[in-house]
């Protein structure tokens, strides 16, 4: 009996004694304060994702997950200009979010692929449809690029479509003369981030370039990079504000541009030698496996070529014409589908020049600088986060949702890594980074 | 005859309590031995030589049975160093029983024939729900039960030497979350999960040049686990069925080769002390590899680098006898870790370590003696791993209280 209650006893004890006592320690805010945060930015701060703006993407948003983290360091609370949670989402062109489903192409082959949540469309009337009541806390407003930040009227209906943004529209404090910066100012932020310019690439790279242009490097505030972005900096932290800013990726590394490859026409001997005889007074051979697609080069005089080595495929070609037309062969794919090498260089020479500005900006203003370009990167080639493989792959790389531009909450979680490694390493902080596993990647039906 | 009945009845009854039961990587034969820091190699305590030292069971006055079983609270910690997320462990209680028997007979004094029944290593670790490491590792267990039968021979009146050959059986079932996600927002899952054996022996010698002066040396050897036919199952969305196919997969886990070294002195007739080192050849643990039936894009092979490195431990107990009946034991070991930096993982948060121990044995009789002891050992490492880069600190407490049984006859 009594070796019973001894053994009894000492389990108890062995049981409760061994309980590990680890904790972490407390984060602390250094010499930056979140009481007032605002986060100013296109479509990464708003949340915008597979090709809508939605709540959930909100609510996984770079701005809302740093918020979010500031909050354990005395953040205050984060407004944002939410969707309503059963909202199916709208993007640029009227489109619900994207998911991803099951797709029959004009072969009658079935496979997997982005499917509009809502084939009727998105929502309209959530976009039409103003939540303004105070101030808010993220200004993302997804399309914004960098000198538009200074419009009066950037919101307003009244303009006509295509010539006012309904992403702001719907959350302008007065629609018809705010500013985004104006509104962001109306926070008093004592804290700011700022991640702008992607878009004024990314209006070119998504057109194919060509005609489009980028936003030139120098010039005054709501014309040239260096002045948008000074002017904001500036305004920002007028009243004492510290912040960070986020440096720009290099835009054709994202899945958009690197899905269809370059020399994904893929041929039979009989066809290749139909082509062949058909273009190859214009310079082009196929042969029997993959070969350059055929493109619009209104620069030969002819009009077309193949494609070589470095240009890219966008993602919204019209797929069914390159499987069923013959767009890419007999039909050559139009410029606008298309980045060209000399295009590519524009790209990248612009984020360069840009990623110079904003380095020079963050050194002059005191600013934290997260370096969201390497991390892309590093993403192309692959990361490890906690056992998580990603990459930069369409679907299957996990980083990016589905319209291969914009980020999942996963990859917002790692951007805003970067951000907080950088505010912690700026201002002497601890705050937390944020665990990526807990965001999601693609969902598979 | 009858004795003999007897013995082998005990057996049969034994082994199956035995076959069901699991273990830690801590080594935990025999009470006595544990009380006293683990050291043994060259104290003649009881049946448990066995394990300890298969030269010394020679030594052995009579034929004995000893039972052990320990019960191990394993609690584990892990905090990320760089987002402070935190999980615990909820592993259930380990349980490794041993059972030695060393038979003497009349005719032929100096020989002794034994059978040993131990679980050196296994482990469950069971880390709770949704942890940030779940893409490394949610439950590992590893069962491995050696069966040793054993042969004795006392030399001269100084020296025994004996040998044992080692059938080892166990099984393995590791569990991870995969990270493919389902519009049900739930991970993919993957179970894998076999039986595994193998082969090996354990030989020592044992000397006494005086009465109070003993020394002993033995070898465990390596035991390669294999497991050839193990069922690989997995849980993902239905699109991903045919990148995840279920079916066979084919491991092998090395159980590293031991030797000890180990010195004991007799003090006084009250008084007796032991050390113990002991090198382990973790070294052969350098990749976990998983070979599998049906290969897919999204389902290759995987080798896990683990790159162990050669082990040892020091160890010292002492033992009081405060009367004739009640004896108090206590001890102390250090261990030094396989695991290298960067190679840390949830399988295994692994450190340099100093356990503590301390026990009593009390005599009911000629026949019958009870042991008790207990193990306290606490671990902490911080570690990047380089293969999943899951970077934060494990902690891990042990306690291990133990209860033993000797019939001497």
């Amino acid at each position: 009996m009594k070796l019973k209650f001894a053994l009894i006893v000492s389990t108890a004890v062995a049981f409760t004694s061994c309980k590990p006592k680890l904790d972490a320690d407390t984060p602390e805010k250094g010499n930056m304060d979140p009481t007032r945060f605002v986060a100013l930015g296109g479509s990464t701060t708003a949340g915008f994702a597979d090709g809508a703006l939605y709540a959930e993407g909100q609510e996984n948003s770079v701005g809302n997950i740093l918020a979010t983290q500031f909050q354990l360091v005395g953040g205050g609370s984060f407004l944002q200009p939410l969707m309503p949670s059963s909202s199916v989402g709208i993007g640029f062109t009227g489109k619900s979010k994207s998911i991803l489903g099951y797709k029959t192409d004009c072969t009658s082959a079935t496979s997997l692929s982005p499917i509009p949540f809502n084939a009727a469309g998105g929502d309209l009337v959530g976009l039409g449809t103003s939540v303004y009541s105070s101030p808010f806390n993220n200004m993302g407003v997804p399309g914004l690029s960098s000198n538009e930040m200074y419009y009066p009227g950037y919101g307003n209906p009244a303009n006509g479509v295509g010539n006012y943004n309904p992403f702001f529209a719907r959350m302008a404090s007065n629609p018809a003369t705010s500013t985004v910066l104006s509104d962001a100012m109306a926070i008093n932020p004592t804290f700011f981030s700022l991640n702008i310019g992607e878009q004024d690439i990314l209006n070119y790279a998504l057109n194919g370039g060509g005609a489009a242009v980028i936003n030139p490097v120098n010039g005054a505030a709501g014309i040239g990079f260096d002045g948008s972005i000074t002017t904001a900096v500036t305004t920002l932290s007028a009243n004492g504000a510290k912040g960070v800013i986020g440096n720009i990726p290099d835009v054709t590394l994202y899945p958009f541009f690197n899905t269809i490859p370059y020399n994904g026409l893929k041929l039979d001997v009989a066809t290749a030698q139909l082509l062949t005889n058909a273009l190859g007074q214009q310079g082009m051979s196929f042969a029997e496996g993959n070969n350059a697609f055929v493109i619009q080069d209104n620069s030969l005089p002819l009009g077309a070529r193949q494609m070589k080595p470095g240009e890219y495929i966008l993602l919204s070609i019209p797929l069914d014409s390159v499987k069923c037309n013959k767009m890419g062969s007999l039909i050559p794919i139009p410029e606008r589908y298309v980045l060209t090498l000399e295009e590519v260089a524009n790209i990248k020479a612009a984020t360069n020049s840009y990623n110079a500005v904003i380095s020079q900006v963050a050194s002059t203003y005191g600013l934290a600088l997260a370096d969201v370009n390497t991390l892309l990167k590093s993403v192309k080639t692959g990361v490890i986060f906690n056992g998580i493989g990603l990459n930069a792959n369409f679907v299957s790389g996990g980083t990016f949702s589905l319209d291969g531009i914009h980020l999942n909450p996963i990859g917002n979680a790692m951007v805003s890594n970067v951000f907080i490694k950088a505010i912690n390493k700026t201002f002497g902080s601890t705050i937390p980074q944020v665990d990526a596993t807990k965001y999601r990647g693609v969902k598979f039906p | 005859m009858k004795t003999m009945e007897k013995r082998i009845l005990l057996l049969l009854f034994i082994v199956p309590l035995i076959l069901r039961s699991q273990g830690f990587q801590v080594n935990l034969q025999g009470q006595k031995q544990q009380a006293m820091g683990s050291a043994g190699t060259a104290l003649i305590q009881d049946a448990t030589i066995l394990f300890y030292n298969p030269g010394g069971a020679s030594f052995l006055e009579k034929s004995e049975i000893n039972a052990g079983f320990t019960p191990i609270f394993a609690r584990g910690k892990y905090v990320d160093a760089n987002t402070n997320a935190s999980a615990r462990t909820n592993s259930p209680m380990g349980t490794p029983f041993s059972l030695y028997g060393a038979f003497g007979f009349k005719k032929v004094e100096k020989l002794k024939l034994g059978l040993a029944v131990y679980t050196p290593f296994g482990s469950t670790v069971q880390w709770e729900d949704g942890w940030t490491g779940r893409f490394a590792l949610t439950r590992l267990e590893l069962k491995a039960i050696f069966v040793q039968p054993t042969v004795s021979y006392k030399i001269t009146d100084k020296i025994g030497i004996g040998a044992g050959f080692v059938y080892s059986t166990g099984s393995v079932n590791l569990q991870k979350d995969i990270p493919v996600l389902g519009s049900d927002g739930n991970y993919g899952h993957a179970e894998l999960a076999g039986s595994a054996a193998g082969l090996g022996y354990n030989a020592g010698i044992y000397f006494q040049p005086t009465e109070k002066l003993s020394f002993g040396l033995t070898y465990r050897s390596q035991v390669d686990m294999k497991v050839d036919d193990g069922e690989a199952t997995f849980t993902v969305p239905d699109a991903l069925n045919a990148n995840f196919p279920d079916g066979k997969f084919s491991a092998a886990l090395p159980l590293p080769q031991v030797a000890s070294f180990g010195v004991a002195y007799k003090f006084s007739d009250k008084f007796n002390m032991a050390f113990d080192f002991n090198y382990a050849g973790w070294k052969a643990y350098d990749t976990l590899a998983f070979d599998y039936e049906l290969n897919t894009t999204s389902l290759l092979d995987t080798k896990s680098a683990r790159e162990y490195q050669n082990s040892y431990a020091f160890r010292l107990g002492g033992k009081y006898n405060v009367t004739e009946d009640f004896t108090a034991m206590a001890g102390i070991s250090f261990n030094t870790t396989p695991v290298k930096d960067g190679y840390v993982t949830p399988e295994t948060p692994d450190a340099n370590r100093i356990s503590y121990t301390a026990g009593v044995s009390y005599k009911f009789g000629e026949h019958i003696s009870l042991d008790a002891s207990f193990l306290f050992v606490s671990l902490q490492r911080k570690d990047k791993n380089l293969e999943t880069n899951l970077d934060g600190t494990f902690k891990t407490n042990v306690c291990a209280p133990g209860i033993g049984f000797n019939y001497k006859f």
